[in-house]
């Protein structure tokens, strides 16, 4: 498990730029009072793996606990004969923040709903640091990149034990809850 | 041989360990689901629980945590080989129970997830449904980390069964669960629903859990169990490992054991070994149950709200009696409005909120379960269900999430053979009236009669006094000169019975100018009185200026802290925001201020005309911005502050306009298709909409394409607007579309969403594609110009 404080993580300021459609660098005082009043009830969890793959077979990766057949995942694992497995949240209290926030002022909610999602993102960006330490690995890969199925974060998330570490739950559409939850998997290089 | 409920009564029992760390000894390979070994490998699961069973423990866990309809085809054929496996174990020894193992479903419920309330409680119902015939000596619900789910399956173990229910939830090392309970909720909520034994398991080890059960001893009354991991996981060379080995395990037990851990057992990475240690080293501890408790206590999914000298603050502001707006947004299904009066009191600092939504010309049931949801999403407080209705108050309580406070049961025959069961059943906090057949006793002593027949009904039913909120009712005082006084005296000869009281504070002054002042000197009164808790207004500053100066005068707030931080925040009667009173209502609706909106609007409607206000004013700063950011001169948050600050203004507007001058042919319905549970992008077009005054049928998320052709018929509107965020649900927008275009050729069908364009959007047949908010309200006022 790797878990930090939400004011710990930076939250990446281009990847929000993108999520709220304005020019890099662009802040003002509601970003800043979203951003501030969102990390309040932020509580980043992440559980991962280390485990070996095979991918002896075209198209088909191995992680030992369940075969994929994806071409872009194949491709992305070349050179590779360990990835990392994770699962990320920030917690369903976002989630509520959210639905709260959705009732009480629409900008506020469009806001924090943009910073949520890179905050997610940075938060992961921040544990990749932490398990790739002086490890060469492939960019991570998430179910719903490419032709890497949704269904698959079914295995992977029983794999990680995620309802019982993180709280993370999937829906018949397999869509997580908490709403800013990651899964992914990152090659090791050999 | 004595059943387990009774056995705990006389000595301490134990739990086993681990079962998938002993089964992955045994060479389950990971990621393999466990349960199938109940047919595949039964003789090493008979073997795991003899393992244990030797070792010494009471009750062995069934190998069925994972089982259920949506996950197993055959879940009743496991569950009986799972049980017939324990059963053959337990066998011929003596003290040997087998706990049905009941796991959580892996999908989180409404309203944050989508698993709705009555379809959790039918999956364990069916789970239920399959272990009572095999044989279990009780029920385990375990590794639960929410308490919706929690209280699904507890109904559903309570409706399908008779056997004795065991609970354990997963807390963190903060002692919550990871939807937010602390351990008052939850004991709370449990003890209300009458579960035997209930605790805690899974995820920490024992050093942490020894930090929370202090917790558990302080508030409850029914046998503690406490099954800790083996510490925290590492993984060491691919292995996972905990990081605290049998002997240290067993010495955390042992003062587990000594601070009111009461059945002891292990959960992930124990094995027969943990168990065999646990118990030589708790053995000589001198055995007790918890002490019963007598706090009174209601609950949310997050904390537990204490009723006892601290005066409670009840919010009145959901009830439609005398309120307009809140009619309408009932009549119109709004919940937004109800939703936001929700937060609104929690944010003035009430510690409950009331929620009544009884209208004669709706659907009170339904409405009531939607509000119970919907308003338990955006605020943490516990809720005072508030029905003359018993189903709907069966209905409420029961998907209600936490133990509620229950208003009302009164004197008569008919209110207690009708709620008291429910009480009874659902568990829940009771407001009792002391108005009977006979009508409301003019004297206190006639009062406090009723009071006591309530409580000795209650008692039948084997619902403690502790749970009973006598209200002695406060009749308005213009005319019942005495009602004041009565009152009061009610409450204290109310007090003597030994249950706390509550009072309807506002209808003492009905009828009367200037109604703060009666209304807060009354209630001033009644807290000298002893009164416990009071439905009010928190909007109200006299009354919240009782409240806090009360507590500050008798001891409740110590340094005046709360005092002092109220006061400061309440100086003086300065205008909000002066700076944005001097701008203009346009500069307003551009700029996004809203308190600034709201000023100028009130400031415009004593001279102008309504409709005149939206046209002059509104429309054209809305354009302002909505031109600007079309042109990539403002950001959508810009646009949004707008459209929010247009909103409020709009809101006042629409209340000058006779509801005959009001324009609610200009609507559209709009909803997130089927499969799709993205609507951020449907929402801000709701609001731009709405912010145009446009009339807006919001379905939401996930919605199926009959109900979108439904309300479009129901409102004879001709315009939807349909969103769909992921390429998976692009075909459910297809079909939606085909659906309306077959029921009617003249309904227009507006699309938008990430991952359309307009090739997708003719592909598929939509009349419009809007490729961001704005484009939306363009064609939208095409379309009725």
């Amino acid at each position: 498990m790797i878990t930090a404080e939400a004011a710990d993580v930076e939250i990446n300021r281009n990847e929000l730029a993108l999520r709220l459609g304005v020019n890099r660098g662009y802040d003002d005082e509601l970003i800043e009072k979203c951003r501030m009043s969102l990390l309040k009830v932020i509580d980043y969890k992440c559980a991962y793996i280390r485990t070996a793959i095979d991918i002896s077979e075209e198209n088909m990766v191995d992680l030992g606990f369940m075969r994929v057949d994806s071409r872009n995942l194949y491709n992305n694992l070349s050179g590779c004969s360990e990835a990392f497995v994770m699962a990320l949240t920030s917690g369903v209290a976002v989630d509520r923040y959210l639905a709260r926030l959705q009732i009480t002022s629409q900008a506020e909610h469009f806001v924090t709903d943009a910073l949520a999602s890179a905050a997610i993102d940075s938060f992961c960006d921040y544990a990749v640091k932490k398990m790739r330490e002086g490890l060469n690995c492939a960019p991570r890969f998430s179910p719903g990149y490419g032709d890497l199925s949704l269904r698959f974060q079914v295995p992977l998330l029983q794999r990680l034990n995620a309802h019982g570490l993180l709280g993370i739950t999937l829906s018949s559409s397999y869509l997580m809850t908490p709403m800013k939850s990651i899964t992914a998997i990152m090659g090791i290089r050999k | 041989m004595k059943k387990i409920t009774e056995l705990i009564k006389d000595q301490r029992v134990y739990f086993d360990g681990g079962t998938g760390t002993v089964l992955q000894l045994m060479g389950l390979p990971a990621g393999q689901p466990p349960e199938l070994w109940n047919i595949e490998a039964s003789d090493k699961i008979i073997s795991l629980h003899n393992m244990y069973f030797d070792a010494g423990a009471n009750i062995v866990k069934t190998n069925t945590f994972g089982i259920n309809r949506t996950k197993f085809e055959n879940y009743e054929v496991l569950i009986r080989a799972g049980i017939e496996c324990a059963k053959t174990a337990a066998q011929g020894r003596e003290n040997a129970y087998v706990a049905f193992d009941m796991g959580p479903t892996g999908q989180l419920l409404e309203p944050l997830g989508q698993l709705g309330f009555e379809e959790a409680v039918s999956i364990f119902a069916d789970n239920v449904k399959a272990a009572e015939k095999c044989g279990a000596d009780l029920i385990l619900i375990e590794t639960m980390n929410d308490s919706l789910e929690t209280k699904a399956a507890v109904l559903a173990a309570k409706e399908n069964s008779t056997l004795p229910v065991f609970v354990t939830n997963v807390y963190d090392a903060g002692g919550k669960l990871m939807t937010g309970a602390d351990p008052a909720a939850m004991i709370a909520m449990l003890e209300g629903l009458h579960v035997d034994a209930l605790g805690m398991n899974c995820s920490l080890g024992p050093d942490i859990m020894l930090k929370i059960i202090g917790q558990f001893k302080k508030y409850c009354s029914v046998p503690i169990i406490v099954n800790p991991n083996a510490g925290l996981p590492e993984v060491k060379n691919g292995e996972t490992v905990y990081n605290i080995d049998a002997d240290a395990f067993a010495d955390y037990m042992r003062q587990i054991a000594e601070c009111g851990g009461t059945i002891l057992g292990g959960c992930c990475g124990t094995t027969p070994e943990f168990i065999r240690k646990t118990i030589e080293k708790t053995r000589d501890i001198t055995y007790s149950l918890p002490e019963k408790k007598s706090y009174t206590c209601v609950s949310s999914y997050t904390h537990a709200v204490f009723i006892d000298k601290d005066p409670i603050l009840i919010g009145e502001r959901i009830n439609p009696t005398g309120k307009k707006k809140l009619k309408e947004a009932l009549r119109s299904g709004d919940l937004n409005y109800i939703l936001n009066e929700g937060i609104r009191q929690t944010d003035a600092g009430v510690h409950i909120l009331d929620v009544n939504v009884g209208l004669p010309e709706i659907n009170e049931t339904e409405m009531m379960i939607r509000c119970v949801k919907e308003i338990q999403a955006v605020t943490d407080l516990p809720l005072q269900i508030d029905t003359t209705n018993f189903e709907t108050l069966e209905k409420a309580m029961r998907i209600y999430n936490g133990k509620p406070l229950v208003n009302s049961v009164n004197g008569t025959e008919e209110s207690m053979k009708n709620v008291l069961p429910l009480v009874q059943k659902y568990g829940g906090g009771l407001i009792a009236l002391t108005i009977d057949e006979k009508g409301i006793p003019e004297t206190a002593q006639g009062r406090a009669d009723i009071a006591g027949k309530i409580i000795e009904r209650a008692a039948e039913y084997g619902i403690d006094k502790k749970e009973i909120i006598v209200d002695p009712l406060a009749l308005t005082v213009s005319s019942n000169p005495e009602s004041a006084v009565v009152t009061l005296e009610s409450i204290r000869l109310i007090r003597r019975l030994g249950v706390k009281t509550s009072l309807g504070i506002s209808n003492i002054s009905f009828g009367l100018p200037q109604r703060d002042l009666i209304t807060s000197t009354f209630y001033a009164n009644a807290l000298q009185s002893g009164l416990n808790c009071a439905i009010m207004n928190p909007f109200s500053q006299a009354m919240m200026n009782v409240y806090y100066a009360y507590r500050a005068l008798n001891m409740l707030d110590m340094g005046c802290s709360d005092y002092i931080g109220y006061a400061m925040a309440n100086a003086g009667d300065s205008p909000k925001q002066p700076e944005q009173a001097e701008e203009s209502l346009h500069n307003c609706v551009v700029k996004g201020l809203k308190d600034g909106a709201v000023i100028q609007t009130e400031k415009l409607l004593t001279e102008t005309e309504p409709l005149e206000i939206i046209n002059n004013h509104i429309i054209p700063a809305l354009n302002e911005i909505g031109t600007a950011f079309e042109q990539k001169k403002a950001y959508l948050p810009q646009l949004l502050m707008s459209a929010d600050a247009a909103t409020a203004a709009f809101e006042i507007v629409k209340m000058h306009i006779p509801t005959d001058q009001t324009d609610s042919s200009k609507a559209v319905v709009l909803a997130t298709v089927k499969g799709d549970i993205h609507d951020i992008g449907k929402n801000i077009v709701k609001v731009l909409m709405e912010s145009y005054g446009f009339t807006v049928y919001d379905l939401g998320r996930d919605v199926p394409p009959e109900k979108i052709r439904d309300c479009a018929i129901e409102h004879s509107c001709k315009l939807v607007g349909l969103s769909a965020l992921m390429t998976t649900t692009v075909p459910s927008m297809a079909e939606t579309i085909k659906l309306l275009n077959e029921t009617d050729r003249s309904i227009k069908i507006m699309v938008g969403g990430a991952v359309l364009n307009q090739e997708y959007a003719d592909m598929i047949g939509a009349d419009f594609y809007g490729a961001d908010a704005m484009d939306s309200v363009r064609y939208a006022e095409k379309f009725y110009l």
